[in-house]
C-alpha cells in the first residue's frame, strides 16, 4: 500500500501533467485500490464522461492498467472490469529527463526524438511515429523503423501489454489466505504484481518489431527485409511505449557502481560493472537480490573488454572480488549480494537525516542500536556511545516519536541495594523495512514540498515571468529579480532530481 | 588479614568489595569515635550498603527515624569523618551517602568517562582527537598504539586507561570517523600481527564518482524537526517555511 505523502505526491504530479479532474480519479484509485467504473463515478461524483475520459488519458499515458478478475462461476456482475492504479509509473513520469539522457547518450539523438515521442504521448503505433517524426524533419519511414528497432534491442522500448487481462480470483477469505501463508512463508503476491504480470508479452514478443512474422529484433534483421506490405495492417494494431523497467535496471546497476566506488575503490566498481553488463538480458526483475553466478574466466574477460579494467590483473580481480563481499563458491562461480550494497546505501541516507536532524548523540546512539540489531536498554546505549545519561532518554523519545526507533516497556524488580522496588527500563531497537518504509514517505513529503515550493515561487513572481526579456534587462532591479527566480527555480529542480534519486533507492532497488 | 595478604589479594584481582571492607573496617574500629545508639543504627545501615551508598530518603525509610534526627546525625558522623557525601549519577538531586571507608562504585559514579556524576565531554573530546591523530599519522592503529600514543603526549594529567581508549575508539567508529579491521598481515597492516583488531581513518573528501546523497545538499525538509507538523495547508508548508525562505535567498 502506498503510504499518505507517496499518494500526495502522485496526485500533484498528476495534476501538473493532467488536470485537476484526471487527478481526481487518479486520488479515488490510489486510495481505494482497483475500482470498477460505476464505483468511480460514484466516489470521484464526476460524470461518466468526465471518468470514462481521464482513465482513457491513464490508460494512454501507461499509469492505469484494467484487468478483471475470472470467477470460477461465470457470473456476470462478477465480470466488470476494473482500474488499477500503477503508482510507480505515475512517479517515472517525474524522471522523464532522466531516462531521456540515458536515450541521447547511448543511441543518438534520431532514437531520442522516437523515444521523447512515446514518451509525450505514452503509446505509439509505428504509423504515428513516421508521421512525428516527418513532422520535424522529412525522415524516411526506414529510419523511424530502424531507430525503433534499435530501442527495442536496448529494451528501452516494448511492445504495449494486453489492454485488459483477466485474472483468476484469490480466495477472498482472509483467514484461509493467511493459514495458507503461514504454512507456505511465502511474500504475498499483490493484485498488482498479478496483473502486471499477466499483462506483459513473452520476452519474445515483447521486444520485437515483427514478432508475429517470425522476426526477431535480437537477431540481425535489415529493414529492408521486411515486407512492410505484409505487415501494415499489424503494425498499425501494435503499440509501442517506453519500458520504464529498463531504465530502472540501469539506474539501480549505476547507483550499485557508484555506491561500492564510494565505498570501496574504483577496482571493486570496475568488476562490479562488468559483472552487471554480462548478465544484464539474464535479470528477470528489477528488484534481485544476488547477481547472476558467474565462473572467474568470464567475470576476467568481461573486466578486459572494460576501459578501466584493462590494467587489471587476475589477482586484483579476485581481490576485488573478496572486497565486494563473494565467498568463493563450491561451482567456482561468483555471486554478489546486490541487496546487501543497496541495504547499506539504504542505510547511509537514513543515517544522514539523523544527524541533520537530532545531532550526533543521537546519531552516535542510532548507529550504534542499527549494528545491534536487537533491543537495547537506555542505560547501557548512553554508555556504550558516551552520551550524558540525562540527554540519551530524551534524544531516544524524539527519535520514537517520529517512527525512528521501536520502544518497549519493561518492568523489572530491583535488587541489591534497593527494596525490591519496581522500575521500568525502557528498550530501544532500530527495525529497518518500519524505518525505510517510513523514511520513503518522509522523502515523499520532502519531493512534494519542493514540487510545491516550485509552483509558489512561479505564482508570487508570475509578473516578472511575463514581462518580455527586453525590458528585463534594460532595468536593474528587474534584472535582478529575474535571476533571482532562475536560481531559485533551477536550486529547486536540481534537489528534486536528487532527491529522487533516494526515493528509488528506496522505492525501486 | 596482614598486609602481605592483602598486597596478594590485590595482586590476584580479588574484587573490589572485598579488598575494601575487610581491611578498612579494622583500622576504622580502632579509630572508632564513641557512637550513641541511634547514631550506630544509621551508621551500621550506610556501611552495609558498602560502595553503593544510600539516599537520605531511603535511610529516613529503612531507620524509621524523623527526617529531622537522620539529618542531625548525619550531620554529626559526616564531621567525625566515617561518612561522606558522594555525587550520583542517578538522582543528581537527591542526597547520597556513604561510608569513608568505601570507593563509590561504577554504578554510583557512571564509570571511566564520568567525574562528579557528570559525564566529563572535555576529556572525551580531547581523548578522540588524539585517537583520531594517531591513527591518521599512523595509516592504521590498534588499541595499543593509541594508548601509547597518548601517554606520550602527555596532554593527560590523569592516567588513560586501555579500558577508556576502547571506549573512546568504539565511539568514533559510531561517529564514522574511524572502521575498525582486522589486519591481514600485508600492505598498511604489516606492522601488526594477523587477525588483531586494528582502526583505520574514514579517508573523508574523497568522493569519487559524485555520489548523490540527501546530505550533499542543503536541502532543509531533512534537517526539518517540524515535518510532522508541516502540510500543504498546514500552519507550517513549504509556502511559508523559514528555512525554505534561509535556504533561496540568494
Amino acid at each position: 500500500m502506498v503510504q499518505q505523502w507517496g499518494i500526495k505526491f502522485a496526485v500533484l504530479l498528476i495534476t501538473d501533467h493532467f488536470g485537476k479532474i484526471v487527478a481526481n480519479v487518479c486520488e479515488k484509485l490510489l486510495k481505494q485500490g482497483p475500482l470498477t467504473l460505476d464505483l468511480l463515478v460514484r466516489y470521484t461524483e464526476l460524470s461518466t464522461v468526465h471518468v470514462k475520459n481521464s482513465l482513457l488519458v491513464l490508460i494512454q499515458h501507461n499509469c492505469v492498467q484494467p484487468f478483471h478478475f475470472q470467477g470460477v462461476t461465470i457470473d456476470e456482475s462478477k465480470v466488470k472490469t476494473q482500474y488499477l492504479v500503477l503508482f510507480d509509473n505515475i512517479l517515472h513520469r517525474a524522471r522523464f529527463p532522466k531516462f531521456m539522457e540515458i536515450v541521447s547518450e547511448e543511441l543518438g539523438d534520431k532514437c531520442a526524438q522516437i523515444f521523447k515521442g512515446l514518451l509525450h504521448n505514452g503509446r505509439l503505433n509505428l504509423k504515428q511515429m513516421v508521421d512525428r517524426a516527418s513532422q520535424e524533419k522529412a525522415e524516411a519511414e526506414d529510419t523511424v523503423r530502424e531507430s525503433l528497432c534499435k530501442l527495442l534491442m536496448a529494451r528501452y522500448v516494448e511492445r504495449c501489454p494486453i489492454p485488459e487481462v483477466s485474472i483468476v480470483e484469490e480466495v477472498d477469505d482472509k483467514k484461509k489466505r493467511g493459514s495458507k501463508a503461514a504454512k507456505e512463508f511465502k511474500a504475498p503476491v499483490t493484485t498488482e504484481d498479478r496483473v502486471r504480470e499477466a499483462a506483459t508479452h513473452g520476452d519474445t514478443a515483447r521486444f520485437s518489431l515483427t514478432a508475429d512474422t517470425g522476426y526477431n529484433s535480437d537477431e540481425e534483421t535489415k529493414p529492408s527485409d521486411i515486407s512492410v506490405a505484409e505487415n501494415v495492417a499489424k503494425e498499425e494494431s501494435t503499440l509501442w511505449r517506453a519500458n520504464f523497467e529498463e531504465f530502472i535496471r540501469y539506474l539501480r546497476d549505476k547507483a550499485l557502481i557508484e555506491n561500492v566506488r564510494a565505498r570501496m575503490d574504483d577496482g571493486a566498481a570496475t568488476v562490479l560493472r562488468a559483472i552487471l553488463e554480462a548478465t544484464r538480458n539474464k535479470e528477470k526483475q528489477v528488484k534481485i537480490e544476488k547477481s547472476v553466478p558467474l565462473p572467474l574466466d568470464t567475470i576476467f574477460t568481461e573486466v578486459m573488454k572494460t576501459e578501466n579494467g584493462r590494467t587489471m590483473t587476475m589477482d586484483r580481480v579476485k581481490a576485488s572480488l573478496v572486497q565486494l563481499g563473494c565467498s568463493n563458491q563450491m561451482l567456482y562461480e561468483y555471486i554478489i549480494d546486490l541487496e546487501h550494497i543497496i541495504h547499506w546505501a539504504r542505510n547511509e541516507e537514513v543515517e544522514s537525516i539523523v544527524l541533520k536532524r537530532y545531532g550526533r548523540d543521537a546519531y552516535r546512539m542510532f548507529r550504534y542500536l542499527s549494528k545491534a540489531k536487537q533491543f537495547c536498554p537506555t542505560d547501557k546505549i548512553a554508555d556504550d556511545t558516551l552520551v550524558e545519561k540525562k540527554e540519551a532518554p530524551k534524544l531516544l523519545f524524539k527519535l520514537w516519536k517520529e517512527n525512528y526507533l521501536q520502544m518497549e516497556k519493561v518492568t523489572v524488580t530491583l535488587s541489591a541495594g534497593n527494596t525490591g522496588k519496581l522500575s521500568t527500563i525502557y528498550m530501544w531497537q532500530v527495525n529497518q523495512p518500519l524505518l525505510w518504509e517510513h523514511v520513503l514517505d518522509e522523502l515523499y513529503h520532502g519531493a512534494l514540498n519542493l514540487k510545491l515550493r516550485i509552483a509558489f515561487e512561479q505564482e508570487t513572481n508570475e509578473e516578472i515571468l511575463n514581462i518580455p526579456k527586453k525590458k528585463i534587462n534594460d532595468s536593474e532591479p528587474l534584472r535582478k529579480k529575474h535571476r533571482r527566480l532562475q536560481n531559485v527555480i533551477l536550486l529547486l529542480g536540481s534537489s528534486l532530481i536528487k532527491l529522487d534519486d533516494t526515493i528509488m533507492l528506496f522505492n525501486d532497488f | 588479614m596482614s598486609k602481605e595478604k592483602m598486597k596478594n589479594a590485590d595482586k590476584y584481582g580479588m574484587n573490589r568489595l572485598q579488598e575494601s571492607v575487610s581491611p578498612q573496617r579494622k583500622r576504622q574500629r580502632v579509630s572508632e569515635p564513641s557512637l550513641t545508639n541511634e547514631e550506630r543504627l544509621l551508621y551500621n545501615l550506610i556501611r552495609s550498603k558498602t560502595n553503593i551508598g544510600i539516599s537520605t530518603l531511603e535511610m529516613k525509610r529503612e531507620t524509621n527515624l524523623p527526617p529531622t534526627v537522620v539529618n542531625k546525625f548525619l550531620k554529626l558522623l559526616v564531621s567525625k569523618d566515617m561518612v561522606k557525601e558522594v555525587p550520583t549519577i542517578q538522582n543528581k538531586g537527591r542526597k547520597h551517602f556513604m561510608a569513608t571507608e568505601f570507593v563509590p562504585s561504577e554504578e554510583i559514579t557512571g564509570g571511566h568517562f564520568y567525574s562528579d556524576g557528570n559525564l566529563d565531554k572535555e576529556l572525551i573530546d580531547a581523548l578522540k582527537k588524539v585517537c583520531v591523530k594517531c591513527i591518521s599519522m599512523q595509516r592504521v592503529s590498534t588499541c595499543d598504539g593509541c594508548l601509547e600514543w597518548c601517554k606520550k603526549t602527555g596532554v593527560f594529567t590523569t592516567e588513560v586507561t586501555e579500558k577508556q581508549i576502547k571506549g573512546i575508539l568504539e565511539t568514533l567508529v559510531l561517529d564514522n570517523e574511524i572502521m575498525q579491521m582486522t589486519s591481514t598481515g600485508y600492505g598498511d597492516f604489516a606492522s601488526i600481527p594477523v587477525g588483531k583488531t586494528c582502526y583505520i581513518c574514514k579517508n573523508k573528501g574523497v568522493v569519487k564518482g559524485g555520489k548523490k546523497s540527501v546530505d550533499s545538499t542543503s536541502f532543509p525538509c531533512f534537517s526539518c524537526q517540524r515535518m510532522s507538523f508541516c502540510s500543504p495547508d498546514g500552519a507550517v508548508s513549504p509556502a511559508t517555511c523559514v528555512y525554505y525562505q534561509k535556504w533561496l535567498d540568494f
